[in-house]
């Protein structure tokens, strides 16, 4: 649940702008560092992983609509960069059958690419730290890790949402009539109640982030017995 | 979410929407979600939303089971909502039909729109590894999908998932993923492999359907605009107006009568039963 589900319209433009430019800017730098990469080899992994993410995306788990997102699974496997591109495509796709917002796909390849990028680099840590010889431990520990930390990115980008420049400088200058829309504005006027929402999701992740800590741990521990190459072998 | 029937709609639909171009219909889904971000008034959202639910009845699809896709994101929006409760009903209404109106769109355009069409209509935007990114992932999603259908009965048969066994379910689910990761990935390199053979360059044909624009592509634009006109007027208008009530009656009258024609006429699922 790291990843916006906001819908269309609630955020302000100019932070769904930034978050397009940001993707953007990622996007052609992790296109850049795969350039050397034969696509032949990779291109069926990123969609194989990429289908494996919206399958998990699309399966809720229990009655809160909670699902697993596996990006730390696509962080091992496929390395950051290609990482990142893989959300890109997962976000795209997922948008189309109307899972979180159009709009907000930049913001969300942003949290989620964090969330799988966070993941590859943590493993790789806890696999120099630990030196288990199964892998579970390292996976399940940088899942919870990258979790909670895109989960915070989140929340930080709603919180920034909620101290735009336009309202920053509106104060002082509104007149009459501007400003307010027709039904319902003084709800988009006020912003979202950002403690609320901060204690509302840290109340419903930790059970999320908890599953598929373990359910990564275990898939890459199969994964190793049996395609070690695809855990161990070289990520741009 | 069902891939396999989204799929199927797309591929054995005869409504206006599907004799429409990809590109028309990506530009219509456009307009609404950009009708959908500048408006705040609870009316013209329900109006948007009413008008949507009237396409999908014109495209004589399963009209339950498209909704039910697109209203997934309405639970996140009132969680959402919840979050920003204060105290106004229409404020909350607000969020979750901003959430509905858009999801329908783009499912609106998924389930008239065969998957090459979209991705090659975005084609020239896109750079060479993500567009066959999103090739093999949209196939790879079908592999996987038959995949788990054997896995989930083969772990059933074999006593894998069974009542009150929680842990060991976790443990045998998550070794069955790792199964299907290893197997998709198999399959997938062997369906590139294919496609780099029968001289695939990157380039993702849109099948040659739809080639020229005509009075469907017409009818989704003058619809598409007429969405984003009519929020941009009440916008416009700023205090609240009459407006948005009129364009509610209008999209409610055209729900109401095409619901009616189309039980009348036992017409629903024409389209694409044969």
């Amino acid at each position: 649940m790291s990843h916006m589900h906001i819908p269309d319209g609630v955020l302000p433009i100019w932070i769904v702008t930034a978050g397009w430019i940001v993707t953007a800017l990622l996007l052609a730098f992790c296109i850049r560092r795969v350039s050397s990469i034969e696509l032949k080899r990779k291109i069926p992994l990123i969609g194989i992983i990429s289908a494996l993410m919206i399958v998990g995306m699309t399966l809720e788990i229990v009655p809160i609509a909670y699902h697993i997102n596996l990006t730390v699974l696509a962080g091992i496997v496929l390395g950051p960069a290609l990482a990142f591109i893989s959300v890109f495509i997962v976000d795209l796709i997922i948008s189309m059958f109307g899972h979180g917002g159009v709009t907000v796909v930049g913001l969300n390849t942003i949290i989620i690419g964090a969330e799988a990028v966070l993941g590859y680099y943590l493993f790789q840590l806890f696999r120099e730290v630990m030196a288990n010889k199964s892998m579970f431990r390292e996976a399940a520990l940088a899942a919870f890790l990258s979790l909670f930390l895109s989960t915070s990115i989140m929340l930080g980008i709603v919180y920034a949402s909620n101290v735009s420049p336009e309202k920053i400088e509106s104060i002082g200058h509104l007149a009459p009539g501007t400003g307010s829309d027709t039904n319902g504005p003084e709800l988009l006027e006020n912003g979202i109640n950002f403690p609320r929402f901060a204690k509302t999701v840290f109340i419903l992740c930790p059970v999320g982030w908890i599953l598929e800590s373990v359910i990564t741990g275990l898939i890459v521990k199969y994964v190793f017995r049996v395609r070690p190459d695809l855990i161990l072998s070289e990520r741009a | 979410m069902d891939v396999s029937a989204i799929d199927y709609y797309a591929n054995h639909g005869s409504s206006f929407l599907h004799g429409a171009r990809a590109l028309s219909k990506i530009i219509f889904a456009g307009l609404v979600i950009a009708s959908v971000v500048i408006s705040n008034s609870f009316y013209l959202l329900l109006a948007v939303y009413f008008s949507l639910l009237t396409m999908v009845i014109w495209t004589r699809l399963p009209v339950l089971k498209i909704v039910t896709i697109a209203a997934y994101p309405a639970i996140f929006a009132l969680i959402f909502a919840a979050a920003s409760w204060n105290g106004s009903w229409l404020g909350a209404g607000v969020i979750v039909l901003k959430a509905l109106s858009a999801a329908l769109a783009m499912v609106i355009l998924i389930v008239t729109t065969p998957y090459p069409d979209v991705f090659s209509s975005i084609d020239p935007v896109l750079p060479r590894i993500i567009r066959e990114g999103l090739l093999l992932t949209y196939r790879s999603l079908f592999v996987l999908l038959e995949l788990t259908d054997n896995l989930v009965k083969g772990l059933r048969v074999r006593g894998g998932l069974t009542h009150g066994r929680y842990i060991k379910n976790v443990v045998n689910f998550s070794s069955g993923i790792g199964l299907l990761l290893v197997r998709g990935l198999d399959i997938s390199e062997k369906f590139y492999g294919v496609l780099n053979v029968r001289g695939y360059s990157g380039r993702i044909s849109g099948g040659g359907r739809h080639e020229k624009t005509g009075v469907n592509d017409f009818t989704a634009l003058i619809i598409g605009a007429l969405i984003f006109g009519a929020a941009l007027v009440i916008k416009m208008n700023g205090e609240p107006s009459a407006y948005d009530r009129y364009v509610l009656a209008v999209s409610l009258a055209a729900l109401v009568i095409s619901t009616v024609y189309v039980i009348h006429t036992n017409t629903r699922g024409r389209a694409w039963k044969k």
